[in-house]
């Protein structure tokens, strides 16, 4: 969400001291997801305070069938910055989506947009981050010796 | 995915979970069986690749210790006071409440009924809308109406008690209701009360009939009716108004 495990760290402990002062309050979190929605608007704040980046503005490209060598090729900070890079609420819904923690009901309601919005969010990020992933990362074939 | 497919499909989750939305497994389905398998297969194999990843980001010592513990906040539970002061949890107990009002109050209706009770209460609805152009007008004396309803339509033991038998009548009717067969109405100057004799009701297990001496009451919509049952035939005193506007006509007899 934030590309910095700083400030991701620093919105994490916000959300827990926050949640412990509603306990000492007696108004305890209502339910997990509480967590999700406090920790997302804190990171959302302290990514405003940087770029910000714009919608549309990536070329997009069809899935393709050898994404997932494509994707074993990188490193799991280079998905981070991209993923943090994108505008809100395409960032958050990619985060969540892509945790694989929610079902579709608790993402949208963290999100508060409907389904087909969402939806449409994770298409296009797709196709986003395949172009992208064609433009850093193209998959060479191994090298066969016995088709010599 | 191709531009056609099922809007749900470009976020269908990447490991199935149970609960999952009606509408999203019937789009999977189609989309595993359908000319859409190969594109959704890539789709699939991307975001598990991409989760995979995901999983990978290295998590800092200090945030993975937090969550290591069971329970990060502890979990209060809400107060009683709380709990009953929900609109939800007040909503539940006003409605049964409502459905205990409702219950007790058939429960007593029905304690203190007896048998033709259901018969007087109808006679009573029918009191309630009879307009007295409907009998034929007669002005005699109540208790002389015993013999004319022996003589003309052979109604043994249509008596009038005694409590009602000196008040003068306007008119008069016999009749057969759909439920209730061999009714006799009269209408009365007094309080514009009306007298109802009818059949009364046989026990179904053996066809006897168990008189009562007392007087019992029913209500229904403004009116009371006050019943007595001798040799066979109920009689019913019908008054708009409540149980205390006709006691004093019951209590005659005895002074």
């Amino acid at each position: 969400m934030t590309g910095e495990a700083g400030k991701a760290q620093e919105a994490f402990q916000d959300t827990v001291r926050e949640a412990a002062l509603r306990v000492a309050r007696d108004e305890p979190p209502p339910d997990r997801l509480w967590y999700f929605r406090d920790a997302r608007w804190r990171c959302i704040a302290v990514c405003e305070e940087g770029l910000q980046a714009e919608p549309g503005m990536l070329e997009e490209a069809d899935i393709s069938p050898v994404a997932p060598m494509q994707i074993a090729q990188l490193d799991p900070d280079q998905l981070g910055v991209w993923i943090s890079a994108a505008p809100e609420p395409q960032r958050s819904a990619l985060a969540l989506f892509y945790l694989d923690e929610f079902t579709l009901r608790e993402m949208i309601d963290l999100l508060e947009i409907k389904a087909p919005e969402f939806a449409a969010l994770i298409s296009s990020g797709r196709r986003q981050f395949q172009a992208w992933l064609d433009a850093t990362t193209p998959y060479e074939e191994p090298f066969d010796a016995s088709q010599i | 995915m191709p531009a056609k497919s099922d809007p749900l499909l470009g976020c269908a989750p990447i490991t199935e979970k149970p609960g999952m939305d009606r509408a999203m497994r019937v789009a999977i389905n189609r989309a595993r069986h359908g000319k859409q398998a190969a594109a959704f297969s890539h789709q699939q194999a991307f975001d598990g690749a991409i989760a995979k990843l995901v999983h990978a980001i290295p998590v800092d010592a200090h945030v993975a210790e937090w969550f290591a513990k069971e329970s990060l906040i502890p979990l209060v539970k809400p107060p009683w006071k709380k709990i009953l002061l929900n609109p939800v949890v007040l909503s539940i107990a006003l409605a049964l409440l409502v459905i205990g009002g409702v219950f007790a109050y058939r429960v007593h209706e029905h304690l203190r009924d007896f048998p033709g009770a259901d018969k007087a209460r109808r006679l009573l609805s029918l009191a309630s809308s009879t307009r007295s152009v409907l009998l034929d007008p007669l002005k005699t004396e109540a208790g002389a109406l015993s013999d004319l309803f022996f003589m003309k339509y052979r109604l043994e033991h249509y008596d009038i008690p005694a409590e009602f038998a000196e008040f003068r009548t306007l008119g008069s009717r016999v009749f057969d209701d759909d439920e209730v067969h061999g009714v006799a109405q009269i209408w009365i100057v007094e309080k514009r009360m009306q007298l109802f004799l009818f059949p009364a009701e046989k026990n179904p297990k053996d066809g006897s009939v168990t008189d009562f001496s007392d007087w019992r009451f029913v209500e229904l919509e403004g009116w009371t009716g006050a019943v007595k049952q001798r040799n066979g035939v109920c009689f019913m005193a019908a008054i708009r108004g409540g149980e205390k506007d006709i006691a004093p006509y019951l209590e005659k007899k005895k002074q």
